[in-house]
């Protein structure tokens, strides 16, 4: 049924809410499972207490206070003696972050231009959040609208905004428009260490880029396709055997290449504390600073998904094309349906694996880091291009 | 184009969150001037020069070779996408296309641009 303008406008707006929703709810989730995550591999508890009410740091003894925060607290600390439950903890940390965020001052310094200051993270932001549009969470719709329902009644809720057929091409564009956010705030702060930490983030990143993009032609060429669905579909449930290891090894090059293009350890030179004090957001504060964050874990998200998406099985059951020895159980399996929780899944489990390898590895040298990227990384693409051809040609 | 519109409507309300979130805050925060906490940040010392320097020409180099590659990847998704129409034509063409590009990248290997020190 062809949905007029009124139903698509709204429609997209829903899915746009719950989209936008979702990416900016996980983003200080991710944050407190960092913190929390670090702490566990640390023999360290991590946040237990949101800091006291709105009258000072009084923490632990304002469990019962009338304060939001405090109110939060008290709740958490009692769901905390469930044994389980105790990892939640200091949960509403996050509130508090975004509250504190949100009433910092913002700073320009002085010598900055002004206008490109305050656009740049912006841009980043912008960009993080455009290239969800070509997502899928799951292939279909996630339910149907009730008839009784205001101008959508009737129709599908999909777990993706639009199905374009250039999607991968799409992501790979829209995100690496955030670049522009990273190289224009360092050079507006003006300022030395911005500078530094900006070009060697962008270096690194444009670096990273062409293994990443090269990697990810690997399920291209497996499956004749750039439609995200159609990608993760396929990758999952139609390749040839010989492919699997394929994925496999192309799933550590993209995630290697991934964790580069996020900026994340160990490959997080651009913030190295010990040099450059924090890199290219150095002069940033207050709200300006959180758009760069939330860009940086938004793009993590974005990269997990893309992993999950075309490495690791997509909306199906079974990472690297093992689904489909699953298939052949027949299509109305329930470990053969497409479902967004798998999918999910899979995406937690990546970022799981950020904070894990966080945790775990120390940072690269710089030269160790473009060593990798050119010199190990971009043949090693090359010789899985050639491979996943030749599958693709004798299949 | 019916599916290019939600991406658009996205991109508008990705546009203006910023710009919302930014005057919200900008209602909510202090504002209070000082001349050292406007000042550029350098370790707790006076500026002394202006950031914008002379810096490695290597960056330079790497946007190049970015460029490069980055253009070979353009001219391989089409290819990946009509593997199977090109059939063996599309791959020893692209073996040829493959092979000179590897030729400049062992010329700018053995020149040692991709090594940093």
């Amino acid at each position: 049924m062809p949905m007029t303008l009124t139903q698509l406008v709204v429609m997209a707006l829903l899915q746009i809410v719950l989209l936008l929703a979702f990416v900016m709810m996980l983003v200080p989730l991710i944050t407190f499972a960092e913190r929390k995550v670090i702490a566990y591999v640390q023999v360290r508890l991590g946040a237990t207490r949101t800091a006291g009410g709105l009258w000072g740091a009084q923490a632990g003894r304002t469990h019962k206070s009338r304060t939001l925060t405090g109110g939060l607290n008290g709740l958490m600390w009692y769901l905390g003696r469930v044994p389980m439950l105790s990892i939640f903890r200091g949960l509403p940390v996050f509130i508090a972050d975004a509250v504190k965020l949100l009433t910092k001052e913002d700073i320009v310094p002085e010598g900055a231009d002004k206008a490109v200051f305050i656009l740049s993270p912006a841009i980043s932001v912008i960009s993080a959040f455009t290239v969800f549009s070509a997502v899928a969470f799951a292939p279909g719709a996630l339910f149907t609208f009730p008839a009784w329902f205001p101008i959508v009644g009737g129709l599908p809720f999909n777990a993706f905004l639009t199905d374009i057929n250039v999607g991968l091409l799409f992501i790979l564009g829209i995100s690496s428009v955030g670049v522009y956010g990273i190289v224009l705030g360092a050079w507006a702060s003006n300022s030395k260490y911005p500078l530094l930490g900006g070009l060697r983030s962008a270096a690194q990143i444009i670096s990273y880029e062409v293994p990443l993009t090269l990697s990810l032609l690997v399920p291209v060429i497996l499956t004749g396709s750039l439609n995200f669905n159609e990608m993760a579909r396929r990758t999952a449930t139609e390749v040839h055997w010989l492919a699997i290891p394929l994925l496999f090894v192309g799933f550590f090059i993209y995630t290697t290449c991934a964790f580069a293009e996020t900026n994340r350890v160990p490959f997080d030179l651009a913030e190295a504390e010990t040099e450059l004090v924090s890199g290219f957001h150095t002069e940033y504060t207050g709200m300006k600073f959180s758009f760069y964050f939330l860009a940086e874990y938004a793009n993590m998200i974005l990269v997990s998904a893309l992993a999950a998406g075309f490495f690791l099985g997509g909306h199906y059951l079974l990472p690297f094309g093992f689904q489909t020895f699953l298939m052949k159980a027949g299509e109305t399996a329930w470990f053969n349906q497409p479902s967004i929780l798998f999918f999910l899944g899979k995406v937690l489990f990546l970022l799981f694996v950020f904070i894990w390898v966080r945790a775990t590895l120390p940072r690269y040298r710089y030269d160790q880091l473009m060593h990798v990227g050119w010199k190990y990384l971009i043949p090693y693409t090359l010789v899985l291009i050639f491979v996943a051809a030749l599958i693709r040609y004798i299949a | 184009m019916q599916g290019y519109a939600p991406i658009l409507l996205l991109l508008m309300i990705a546009v203006s969150l910023p710009v919302l979130v930014w005057t919200l805050s900008r209602l909510l925060r202090p504002d209070f001037y000082s001349k050292a906490k406007y000042s550029t940040y350098e370790c707790g010392i006076t500026p002394v020069t202006e950031a914008r320097e002379k810096f490695n020409v290597r960056y330079y180099l790497i946007a190049v070779m970015f460029l490069v590659f980055d253009v070979e990847s353009v001219f391989l998704f089409p290819w990946a996408l009509q593997m199977k129409e090109l059939a063996l034509f599309g791959l020893v063409e692209m073996g040829i296309f493959l092979f000179l590009l590897l030729f400049g990248y062992g010329y700018i290997w053995s020149k040692g641009a991709l090594t940093w020190e």
